[in-house]
């Protein structure tokens, strides 16, 4: 194992930032395999010690790459290969971990090293745990959010264009998407409803709190899967939508781990709930205890919103 | 045209009972087909009744994913036949290492036009093992994909849709390929009464893991420490909201005073 190396994978996506960033903790030098265009292979050039790269990949999808990608890693056997959690990320580090034998681990929140070991701390089963896991024997495989994209910079390695035999697929056709779907992610308020609405009509009360703050309604699962209230991309929680607005506030939610790991990067939590020893409270930074069909209403009034 | 579909038979963690050390207990946690699987089953249906094909479902883990109802809920969602590795040594094993398990049997099942898949599994979630898979194979791995149809007359292969950042891409793909579907590609049927109790006539294979050839870890992984998850240490200000109109003047006086509004 080449120890001072770390390895990053790249699909044609120069928003790489957060796999440098991982890579440079593990690596004395950061070699790059490129798969995708070459204006990325030289924007990732400006970031790294070294780029090797696959070739214009004319109609074929990055993923038909996946092979040559995991070629090259193997042959160097660094001590770490970083990749996105994207699609096409996902793609090149499965033949990767395939090619190394290595489970490729996801849910990354830290890295570090213990001699030679790596030592990574990431969220496990949908982030209601978090594990500190020592990869030992073998390269450590990691998938992590890719970030932002590469900074320019003046002095940037040579790109080194390596022969590919990507696999023989083509994309005919690319339509920009044109439906608008809800985004709470971007959202500054979101205003998130669970159990304790009593009837689908009611919605609309938590609709007009919302209105009045600016902000969109989301759920907790039941509300989202069981009844049917509100549409899934709507719904918080380990296996729906993780959120990070400025204004988080929970009504009618218990506040059960499996929804709140979904509004953990939340800066301000607010709960009503008419419980007072729901869990919510010990995880907000306001609460109303009380009956949410009068808080509610009263909440929008004094916010200047229509109840 | 062959088709399998590696599907998981999963604890759902919405169910789990996390300690303050972080360790997780499963023991309330209901064990189904995982969640977005029946998307690929669907899909797979679909593909195989336009084409006259056959839909192998393909399940590997630990002895307990093997039982008559297990078998019953994956075989009721419009599979042929069932392939099966279920084997203690599978318990807790990492994604490569199932995606090996999954390949090998995926090569002994033989001929295998298309391996369809979930999105993602409800408890590990992480959405790569069917891509592992492709790279095990040495195959084409797709992920997002929103739907699959056999190529026009004239030409090999399936057309696939995917839904990518930056639209929907068609994409002409050669078989063998692996394709993971996303949550919402199709609406999955509901099994009906007669599907179930034709799934207890439909055959069953079980695979025995020594007997395929599956290649040891390259690395191993140590659970060092676990813990529960932090996040951002809050002191809650609790106000009564038996006057709800005075402590939502309050509340909202207390937000705008912190910045939050």
């Amino acid at each position: 194992m080449n120890a001072a190396q770390s390895w990053i994978v790249v699909a044609d996506d120069a928003a790489a930032t957060g796999l440098v960033e991982v890579a440079r903790t593990l690596g004395t030098e950061v070699v790059a395999v490129v798969a995708g265009r070459r204006a990325v292979a030289e924007a990732v050039a400006g970031v790294v010690d070294r780029v090797l790269w696959l070739g214009e990949p004319g109609t074929a999808p990055v993923e038909a790459f996946a092979p040559d990608v995991a070629r090259l890693v193997a042959e160097a056997a660094p001590r770490a290969v970083v990749g996105a959690t994207t699609p096409g990320g996902r793609a090149l580090l499965g033949a990767v971990g395939a090619a190394l034998r290595s489970p490729v681990l996801a849910g990354v929140e830290r890295v570090e090293l213990a001699g030679d070991d790596v030592v990574v701390t990431r969220s496990v089963l949908g982030g209601i745990s978090q594990h500190r896991t020592a990869v030992a024997g073998g390269p450590a495989v990691l998938a992590v959010d890719a970030g932002a994209a590469v900074a320019v910079s003046d002095t940037a390695a040579a790109v080194e264009e390596v022969a590919a035999t990507p696999l023989p697929a083509q994309v005919v056709e690319v339509r920009p998407t044109t439906v608008a779907g809800v985004d709470l992610g971007a959202a500054r308020v979101v205003v998130g409803v669970g159990r304790g609405l009593k009837a689908r009509e009611d919605v609309a009360l938590i609709s007009g709190l919302a209105g009045a703050l600016g902000g969109e309604v989301a759920c907790s699962r039941p509300l989202a899967e069981g009844v049917d209230w509100l549409p899934k991309d709507r719904y918080i929680g380990i296996s729906g939508q993780r959120v990070s607005p400025e204004l988080y506030v929970a009504v009618g939610i218990s506040g059960q781990l499996q929804h709140m790991v979904g509004v953990r990067e939340a800066k301000v939590i607010v709960a009503v709930n008419s419980d007072k020893a729901a869990p919510v409270f010990a995880q907000c930074d306001y609460g109303i205890v009380g009956d949410l069909y009068q808080v509610v209403p009263a909440l929008t009034a004094a916010l200047g919103g229509t109840a | 045209m062959k088709i399998v579909v590696a599907y998981k038979w999963a604890p759902n963690p919405q169910d789990a009972d996390v300690a303050a050390d972080g360790s997780v207990d499963l023991g309330r946690a209901k064990w189904a087909v995982s969640e977005y699987d029946p998307v690929a089953l669907e899909l797979a249906r679909q593909l195989a009744d336009a084409t006259g094909g056959e839909v192998i479902g393909l399940t590997v883990g630990a002895a307990g994913i093997d039982t008559p109802l297990a078998r019953k809920a994956a075989l009721s969602r419009g599979l042929d036949r069932l392939v099966l590795v279920a084997d203690d040594a599978l318990d807790g094993a990492d994604g490569t290492r199932v995606a090996a398990v999954l390949a090998a049997a995926v090569r002994g099942i033989g001929d295998v036009d298309v391996v369809l898949a979930g999105d993602s599994s409800v408890d590990v979630a992480a959405g790569q093992v069917a891509l592992t898979l492709a790279g095990t194979l040495g195959w084409l791995g797709l992920a997002a994909v929103s739907a699959v149809r056999v190529a026009d007359a004239g030409t090999a292969g399936l057309v696939v849709e995917r839904e990518l950042p930056a639209g929907t891409a068609v994409v002409s793909v050669p078989t063998p390929v692996v394709l993971a579907a996303t949550a919402d590609a199709v609406v999955p049927r509901v099994a009906g009464m007669k599907d179930i109790l034709a799934a207890a006539k439909k055959p069953v294979e079980v695979l025995s893991l020594a007997e395929l050839s599956v290649a040891e870890p390259g690395a191993v992984l140590t659970t060092l420490a676990t813990a529960k998850p932090g996040g951002a240490e809050r002191t809650a200000r609790i106000f009564d909201g038996s006057d709800a109109a005075a402590a939502a003047t309050e509340l909202v006086g207390a937000l705008r005073q912190s910045g939050a509004l």
